[in-house]
């Protein structure tokens, strides 16, 4: 698999990769995961801005969870993203409003929550 | 059986000058993958953005879901190119994922080709988190 608008990535994929050991070999959700941890961190950048509080850094992780239903398919359940940013002069409550801000402008958290659940937790960075 | 897959990204500085990285994935396959506006919305020069991984990960689930399909029908493909493009709408989202497939498969014929691969494209995972998205695509036939 490589990426063609940007040739920025070539890289290997297996089954294996996908449910069971990494070995070093990305998967869909895997993807997926970096899709929203970038989109994610752009909408909380935008949002710390128009707060008048920009941020210095920032840095998210975001978890993809997929699982087996019912049916026996497997679905991407879950995606869970958990940030941090460094903001002179803003608290740990100015940078949660502007997560849900975020997700709620992100289009992959939009994306990812028609047919999954998305949770976000977000605090300053140096607070607890 | 639940799999967990994570990715680790940073953003230093503002929205349109500053710039992003996808630091690290939990499996090491790759990073660091520099993220800019820029490269999500005009010239994309070498720099990858959310928009372009979904559709890594969508052509990625699909030549799985497909190969194991036709594996599981008795007829195991040889080869499957896979292309998936993204289109991209700032203030709206994603709107489209076009997937393209040319496929060597010994013994199968182009009609049970094509009807393979949408049922592949249907049951694909990242296809059914791309529930929402006004218009998915497939074009395909054996090369």
């Amino acid at each position: 698999m490589s990426a063609a608008s940007s040739e920025s990535f070539a890289l290997p994929f297996t089954l294996a990769s996908r449910v069971g050991v990494l070995e070093g070999k990305t998967s869909p959700e895997e993807l997926v995961a970096a899709a929203h941890a970038s989109c994610f961190v752009t909408s909380l950048g935008s949002e710390l801005a128009r707060a008048g509080t920009p941020p210095v850094r920032m840095t998210v992780r975001c978890t993809i969870t997929m699982d087996e239903i019912e049916s026996g398919d497997h679905r991407i359940v879950a995606s869970h993203i958990s940030a941090a940013a460094d903001v002179p002069g803003a608290d740990d409550e100015a940078v949660a409003r502007a997560a849900r801000e975020a997700d709620a402008g992100c289009p992959i958290s939009a994306l990812i929550r028609a047919s999954a659940t998305v949770t976000v937790e977000a605090k300053l960075e140096g607070g607890d | 059986m639940a799999a967990e897959r994570t990715a680790n990204v940073t953003w230093t500085g503002s929205l349109q000058e500053g710039s992003g990285r996808i630091e690290s994935v939990g499996s090491g396959a790759f990073g660091p993958l520099d993220v800019t506006w820029e490269a999500r919305t005009e010239d994309s020069d070498g720099r990858t953005s959310p928009e372009e991984l979904i559709a890594a990960a969508h052509a990625s689930c699909f030549s799985m879901a497909f190969s194991g399909g036709l594996a599981k029908a008795g007829t195991p493909p040889e080869r499957l190119d896979v292309s998936a493009t993204v289109t991209f709408v700032p203030g709206t989202g994603i709107t489209k994922s076009a997937l393209t497939v040319r496929g060597t498969v010994p013994g199968m014929d182009e009609a049970a080709f094509v009807e393979a691969a949408e049922v592949a494209k249907e049951n694909c995972p990242v296809t059914q988190a791309l529930a929402s998205v006004p218009e998915i695509t497939l074009d395909a036939s054996l090369a």
